[in-house]
Parts: C-alpha cells; sequence; structure tokens
C-alpha cells in the first residue's frame, strides 16, 4: 500500500469513527430537571453528543452517541426481560468503562431493574480477594444476575456461586438473547434508581440505594449549581463508574446535561497518567475531576510533554474522594501553567456515596481557599484558629476550603453531645437534603445508624464551618484513605488473620498521617513465633495477604503476644493500639531485641 | 507453563527500579508481597512489561499473577501466541 493510500485509510477510518460533538446546535440545553433518568436520555438521545472512549494507547476505540445509547439500552431492556428478570430485579453488571456497561446501566432503566454498578480487578494476584468481595456485594444486594465481560467470567462464576446467584451472563450471551415483546415500563419519578457500592467493608458490604427523585437532585445541583455547565462544555473522565465520582458526576450528570464526555478506562490512566492530559488537549476539554493523587500522578509522569500540551480550556478542575491537598495542586498548577492550565481552575468539592454524589463545590469563578490554622489549638482543643503569618511553619496547618452546599441542602457540625457549633470549631458532620440515599438496601440497622430521624446523615467525616463553608479535618471513623480508595481496617485485619498462626484479634490495622499527609497504612502483628526465620516468614505472609486484600503497601510490625489493647467488651480497640503505637508504647519484637542487645553490651 | 530464563531475566531487569526493598529479585519473587510495591506501581509495571514484549495482558491475569515465574510464563505464552 502506498503512502497516500495508507493515509487516506486511515481519514476513512477517523471518519467513520468520529467523536461526538461539544454540543447540540439545534436541541436547547437543558442542565437535569427531569423526572427520571430515562426521561433524560429520551431527552440527549434528540441531540447529537454522547459518549467516546479511547483504548489504553489513546485511540478513539468507540462513540455511543446519546442516541445510539437509547436504542441499545432499549434493546438490552427487552434482552434482560427475556433473560427471566422481573420488574424491581437488582441486576449486578461489572462496570467496564465501555458501551456494553452503558447498554446494561440504561437498559434496566428502561425495564425498571435495578442496576448494580460493581467493581473489576485490578491488582497483581488479586483474584481471591476479589472473587470473596463479589460474593459479599452480592449478597448485600440480594442480587438475581450479573453481567459481565467474557475476561472476568471465571471470577464473577466464583463468586456468584458463593452467594447462590445462578445467572451469570457475558455481555456477548445477553447480547445474543431475544427481545421480549412486552411493553416495557421504564422506572417511574417515585421509584429508585440503582444501587452504588461504595461503603461497607468487603465482609460486609453495603449498598447505598439512590432514588430517582435523588439522582434528579444530585445532577441538577452538579450542572446548574456546581459546575454551571454550558454549551462550550465537554467532559474527560477516567474515574472508574463503579466508584459515585464516575457513575454520577461523569456518565450520570453529563448525560443530564446533554453534555459530551471523552473516557479513558481507569486501568489505563493507571498505566499511563499522562494521557489524561494529552487527550484532554486534543478535546479542549473543559471539565475534569480526580481524587489529589490522580493530580499528584499526572504531574509527576507529564515530564517534557507539558510544553506541548493546551490546557487552557480546562475551566473546572474538580478535587474529590479525599483530603485535598493544597501541596499536590500547587506542584500540579506549576508543572502545568506551561500548558496554558490555569490555577484558578480547582476546584475543590466534597461528597459521598450515601448523599448521591455532591455535597459541596467551592465557587467554579473562584480561586481556591486555604484556611491555614494554628496547629495546637487544633489539636488540644478542636477548634480553628487562624495562624499568625509570623508562625513557624511546623506550627500550622493548611486545610482547603469545600464551598457551600448545594441549594436545597443543609450541612452542620456537631459536638459529642450533638449541640451544632459554631463557624471554626470542629466536630463531626452531619448533611441533609434531597439528594439522599433512601437507605442501605436491606439493612435498617446500618441506615439507622447513619440517618437519625430529624434526617439528618453522619457523615463519618470531621471538619468546622467557615462563612458557611465546610473544611474538612479529617475522619470520625477509622476508615483509612489510599489513593482515593476508602479502605476499611477490619478488612486487613481479617485477611492477615488467616496467616497461621494468627487468630482473631492478633492483628490492628490503621493508617497515621505520613510527612507528605497522607495516610501511612500500619499493620500491628502479635508475634509469638521466636526465630528468626519464622518472624520474618510471618512478616511477608502478613504483607502479602494485605496487598491482595487491599492492595496497599503497609508497615508490619510484629508486637509481642499480650500487647494488643482491648476494650472492656473485649474487643480489639483499634484507637487505643494506634494511640500505644504512635506515642512509642509498643515497639517491633526486632527492634526490642537489638534494643536489648545494645543495652546489654553498653552495661558490659 | 514453565517460563524461559530469558523471559524471566528480562522481568527481573524491568521490575528492579520499582524495588526499593534491595532485596535480589528471583523466579520466585512474589511481586506484590515481597516488594511492597503499591497498587498504582504494578500498573506501571506491568505496562512496561506490556510494552517491552508488545503484548497486552488483561487485568484477570494480572489478578492470577503472583510470582515473577507466574508472570514470565504469561508473557511466554503471550508472546507465542502473537
Amino acid at each position: 500500500m502506498t503512502a497516500k493510500a495508507a493515509k487516506q485509510d486511515v481519514e476513512a477510518v477517523v471518519a467513520e469513527l468520529a467523536r461526538t460533538p461539544r454540543s447540540n446546535r439545534d436541541l436547547e440545553q437543558k442542565l437535569a430537571g427531569f423526572k427520571t433518568i430515562a426521561e433524560g436520555l429520551d431527552y440527549a438521545a434528540r441531540g447529537l453528543t454522547g459518549f467516546n472512549f479511547y483504548s489504553a494507547k489513546g485511540v478513539l476505540s468507540h462513540v455511543l452517541t446519546f442516541a445510539e445509547l437509547r436504542s441499545r439500552a432499549l434493546a438490552t431492556a427487552r434482552k434482560l426481560v427475556s433473560a427471566g428478570l422481573k420488574r424491581g430485579d437488582r441486576v449486578a453488571v461489572i462496570a467496564e468503562t465501555g458501551p456494553e456497561f452503558m447498554a446494561v446501566f440504561f437498559g434496566c432503566q428502561y425495564a425498571g431493574l435495578v442496576p448494580c454498578p460493581m467493581p473489576y480487578t485490578m491488582y497483581i494476584g488479586g483474584r481471591d480477594a476479589y472473587v470473596e468481595r463479589v460474593t459479599g456485594m452480592l449478597r448485600a444486594a440480594a442480587a438475581c444476575a450479573v453481567v459481565t465481560s467474557s475476561d472476568l467470567e471465571g471470577h464473577i462464576l466464583a463468586g456468584a456461586a458463593g452467594a447462590g446467584v445462578e445467572t451469570v451472563l457475558t455481555h456477548e450471551a445477553l447480547q445474543a438473547l431475544p427481545e421480549s415483546l412486552v411493553k416495557l415500563e421504564a422506572f417511574g419519578p417515585d421509584d429508585v434508581a440503582y444501587i452504588q457500592y461504595s461503603s461497607g467493608s468487603t465482609s460486609e458490604p453495603k449498598g447505598v440505594l439512590i432514588t430517582q427523585k435523588a439522582i434528579m437532585a444530585n445532577t441538577q445541583g452538579i450542572l446548574r449549581d456546581g459546575l454551571r455547565v454550558t454549551k462550550s462544555d465537554r467532559a474527560f473522565s477516567w474515574l472508574p463508574l463503579y466508584h459515585d465520582m464516575g457513575l454520577v458526576g461523569f456518565c450520570l450528570a453529563p448525560m443530564m446535561g446533554q453534555v459530551s464526555v471523552d473516557y479513558i478506562s481507569t486501568p489505563s490512566f493507571a498505566r499511563r497518567p499522562a494521557l489524561w492530559l494529552r487527550l484532554m488537549s486534543e478535546n479542549r476539554s473543559t471539565v475534569s475531576y480526580s481524587p489529589s493523587f490522580g493530580y499528584d500522578l499526572a504531574a509527576r509522569r507529564i515530564n517534557g510533554e507539558a510544553v506541548t500540551l493546551d490546557l487552557s480550556n480546562w475551566r473546572a478542575a474538580g478535587i474529590g474522594g479525599d483530603m485535598v491537598r493544597a501541596d499536590v495542586l500547587k506542584q500540579f498548577g506549576d508543572t502545568l501553567s506551561v500548558s496554558g492550565f490555569d490555577q484558578n481552575a480547582f476546584m475543590p468539592s466534597y461528597g459521598m456515596a450515601e448523599s448521591t454524589l455532591a455535597v459541596s463545590f467551592s465557587d467554579v469563578s473562584q480561586p481556591i481557599r486555604i484556611d491555614t490554622i494554628d496547629k495546637l489549638t487544633f489539636k488540644l482543643s478542636g477548634r480553628a484558629v487562624p495562624a499568625l503569618e509570623t508562625q513557624d511553619k511546623d506550627a500550622v496547618r493548611s486545610f482547603v476550603v469545600c464551598g457551600k452546599p448545594l441549594p436545597g441542602h443543609e450541612m452542620v457540625v456537631r459536638d459529642e453531645m450533638g449541640s451544632v457549633l459554631r463557624d471554626r470549631e470542629i466536630g463531626h458532620i452531619f448533611v441533609k437534603g434531597p439528594s439522599l440515599m433512601s437507605g442501605y438496601y436491606h439493612n435498617v440497622k446500618a441506615t439507622d445508624a447513619v440517618i437519625a430521624a430529624d434526617g439528618f446523615l453522619a457523615t463519618g467525616d470531621m471538619g468546622y464551618l467557615l462563612d458557611g463553608e465546610i473544611v474538612i479535618t479529617g475522619r470520625a471513623k477509622d476508615l483509612i484513605l489510599h489513593n482515593g480508595r476508602n479502605i476499611w481496617p477490619q478488612d486487613i485485619e481479617w485477611a492477615a488473620e488467616q496467616v497461621e498462626p494468627l487468630k482473631s484479634g492478633d492483628v490492628a490495622a490503621f493508617a497515621v498521617e505520613g510527612d507528605d499527609g497522607e495516610d501511612d497504612v500500619v499493620v500491628l502483628v502479635q508475634c509469638r513465633v521466636t526465630t528468626d526465620a519464622e518472624i520474618e516468614k510471618l512478616r511477608r505472609e502478613v504483607s502479602a495477604v494485605v496487598h491482595h486484600s487491599a492492595g496497599v503497601e503497609c508497615a508490619v510490625v510484629l508486637v509481642p503476644p499480650k500487647s494488643l489493647p482491648f476494650t472492656s467488651s473485649g474487643k480489639l480497640s483499634r484507637a487505643g493500639a494506634k494511640q500505644k503505637y504512635v506515642s512509642g508504647g509498643l515497639i517491633e519484637i526486632t527492634q526490642r531485641a537489638s534494643q536489648a542487645a545494645e543495652f546489654l553490651a553498653a552495661a558490659q | 507453563m514453565t517460563a524461559s530464563p530469558e523471559t524471566i531475566d528480562q522481568i527481573c531487569k524491568l521490575l528492579e527500579p520499582f524495588n526499593s526493598t534491595g532485596k535480589a529479585l528471583t523466579s520466585d519473587t512474589e511481586i506484590s508481597a515481597d516488594l511492597n510495591i503499591d497498587s498504582v506501581a504494578v500498573m506501571d509495571f506491568v505496562m512496561e512489561v506490556e510494552d517491552h514484549f508488545d503484548i497486552e495482558i488483561p487485568l484477570n491475569v494480572v489478578s492470577e499473577t503472583h510470582s515473577i515465574s507466574d508472570l514470565a510464563a504469561v508473557v511466554d505464552a503471550r508472546v507465542k501466541k502473537a
């Protein structure tokens, strides 16, 4: 083939696979305000915008206009009915970033089925932990069927067997089913919409039940009040679609606003973080979100390429999903300023799956606001007192202000006794409003534990208010945050306790804040073995199971038997163990031995 | 499935920059467990392997791979297929 012919070939492919346009010239933009997800898609399908999927190498591989998505969803709805599913049944679907997942998620909306987007496995050696997680999730949603890619079928079959779920369909098998001719009944305005797994440990996952009303309220808040979306916007996302920020923020909300989205999958981003920025430059994207760690990773990987990029269209660079770190944002802004990136585009925000996604956004038109407070009063008296300019940097602590709650939503900070606190007093954060979940699916006990009779949701986060804006300072619960993921210490402990000869109560896992403000995971293990070889074997095995189950690096600290503190009711005191460790009351046994040896040597 | 010594050698070379423990890499080294590499760095390493051998390793296969020799066997099988 001649070079010219090859070029024409390429052009033909490009012409065939043209990404969707930025906006609809002939269709008025509506920023949500629909009654159901299906109604929102019916409207978006009248235009030309939609979803575009890029491969791991950054090549446009699938274009799915909202019109095509709607017709595929309607066909898929009929196939799901053919599979024997009945209105209200829960359909788990592995949320790999691609048209297949979208067809099932939206197909469920038209068939009156409740989709439950589930994660895939990304860890080396993580199969067994993943299978167990799948079982727990299917149980929590009492799922009637699972739809998966053929790649993961083996894993899912194993997980489904554990949960007693008999119907496991690959996308190919589902699409091969006939389209049932029944009259489809889409979900109505008073119905549920989907189940989001985002809360609870692996051993006891919880499904957040989101109603059509909640998703309507939240997407409207995101589009109209938070991001203030217009026809010149184009979104970009690498966030996982099984996570609220990916699903609500970058699939449902854009669809409700007829905004085109360009996607790479999360594994593609993890492998090539710079691809995020390169494709945003190519597409002149205006809106994208990431936890702080994503900005950190991309800034470190972009190297000399920054100068070739044009990020000047990026007007809303959202941060959510973890503690917003001012130092990371500054580093990213400095590195990417050569690409025309505007530091004022940073948009810290706060939210959680229990509130559909968004609770508060900082003002998109303003630069980020950093509150620097005195560290000592913060730690000792629970107040956020502004630091003096003359104070040493070790004596102060900086927090990023995360904005005001969405209209129609309330946010209060309360003390341990439940009294509402004033500005700059640190306490527990509570939120209320139309975006809240209706509860954890079939789990009244867990729901009652977080939503009180007054309708306020206990977020589990600590912080303070500042002129109506929220500042997050940390967590009340033991949750460990790592690269934007929630890790439950119970999961790490349970996994480690499976290692011989450990027993229940031998392990305490928690996070300590590292020098960079990130969580460092510490795993304390009561060690009854004595030889060096046995000690190192134990350390290695614990480290291995923690990796396989949580995908996180950790410091395994072996401590003497019976040294971990317990509560009066006989339960492991995680907070007590952490306190004892941080204060130096618990020391690694090999270190103790060497200290003892040094001591003896000195005494001789 | 056994892996060729050349592939094992090459994977050790690719893995060395991620190995902050100073432990010597052998075919029995468990990649995530022995080397304390976090999940993002593991993805990065897998990409290096894919690029070097010009193959693709799906995530479900990654999840069933523990040691360097496991990974080398996967690489050999995929290079042969391509």
